[in-house]
């Protein structure tokens, strides 16, 4: 399964009052082209900030708040898993689209095959933490995380190749906050 | 009344969510935040998480505030310019000055930049002033939700309150 599809199938399960943080670089441009959707984030900058950012809707918000982030992007702010383990917001879901390097800037390997992200979220107090490592299971792990008990962390793991690069998201940086608190404030 | 006259004007002045990671400086600040519900308060691991959250929450609908020490704002700055600045974002940020000559080493290279830091981002700033906790609050929430930017009071050691 590649990125693009795991972004794609995790989008599908989501009713549209939830609301998404879109990690910068390939997943927000893949979470555009494959479902815009007026309450996602999709981040420019920041990397390393997507739980935090997502942890300030989540502890504002009724809804549920998806966190759709990449493991450079996790492994870059690893104390916002700290947050959310440590402060348990219920509403908060968090997903990690892992294949295992830097693809945004040419595919530098990243140190998530040597670090278990599921773990560390366990550890950190997530009330539920899986990893999944094949395609084909991928449709029920995003199942079984969705009507978990939250916070709850799924590390899905994805291939590393990037066939059909997505384009940059066609709206200002103004526009893609304004639009999701409008959305929110409605 | 919580233990902070700070926070209190700052709540006052509409500030509804709180951000931050502790400063000695701030001692009173960070004593009233405790008080507060657990959904209105994060204490934050680091600062460049708090000004996340603080993003997270304005998108929420809540007036979001960020506190914590000057020798922080280091680790915000990717945050403060490709969140904040660049999406026009508000930010009220309450941040403590230290690195006057007399202050331990590891304050001064830092904390004798700072003013020169907020106005190379052009981020408004003062320094508060004891006594004057209501009207600085009005600035600095006035300032930053007008500016659609951060905007920072600078709170020295004799201004805790």
């Amino acid at each position: 399964m590649t990125r693009a599809e795991a972004v794609a199938l995790v989008l599908s399960r989501l009713p549209e009052d939830d609301v998404v943080v879109a990690a910068d670089g390939a997943i927000s441009r893949e979470a555009y082209r494959a479902h815009d959707r007026l309450r996602t984030f999709y981040m420019l900058g920041s990397m390393g900030q997507v739980a935090s950012i997502a942890l300030g809707l989540a502890t504002t918000r009724p809804e549920r708040v998806v966190a759709l982030d990449g493991d450079g992007n996790l492994l870059m702010g690893f104390g916002g898993i700290a947050m959310v383990g440590g402060l348990k917001p219920a509403n908060l879901f968090h997903v990690v689209l892992d294949n295992g390097c830097y693809a945004t800037t040419g595919g530098q390997p990243a140190l998530s095959r040597q670090v278990d992200l599921a773990a560390a979220a366990a550890a950190a107090g997530y009330r539920w933490a899986r990893r999944c490592e094949r395609g084909e299971d991928a449709g029920a792990a995003v199942d079984a995380w969705l009507a978990a008990p939250g916070p709850a962390f799924l590390n899905l793991v994805v291939e590393a190749a990037d066939p059909a690069p997505a384009p940059r998201v066609p709206m200002t940086p103004e526009e893609m906050a304004e639009r999701v608190r409008a959305a929110l404030a409605r | 009344m919580s233990a902070s006259r700070r926070l209190d004007a700052l709540r006052a002045a509409g500030v509804e969510y709180v951000a931050g990671v502790p400063c000695s400086y701030l001692k009173k600040f960070f004593a009233g935040c405790r008080e507060l519900p657990p959904a209105a308060f994060l204490p934050a691991v680091r600062e460049d998480h708090a000004v996340a959250a603080c993003v997270g929450a304005w998108l929420g609908g809540r007036r979001a505030l960020a506190a914590m020490q000057n020798s922080g704002l280091g680790y915000c700055l990717e945050v403060l310019t490709s969140l904040h600045l660049m999406c026009g974002v508000p930010l009220p940020m309450v941040v403590s000055d230290r690195g006057d000559p007399s202050d331990y080493e590891e304050h001064r290279i830092l904390g004798q930049r700072t003013r020169q830091l907020f106005d190379l981002f052009a981020i408004p700033w003062r320094a508060a002033r004891p006594g004057a906790e209501e009207e600085d609050a009005r600035w600095l929430v006035e300032t930053a939700e007008r500016e659609r930017r951060p905007a920072v009071l600078l709170v020295g050691k004799e201004a805790d309150a």
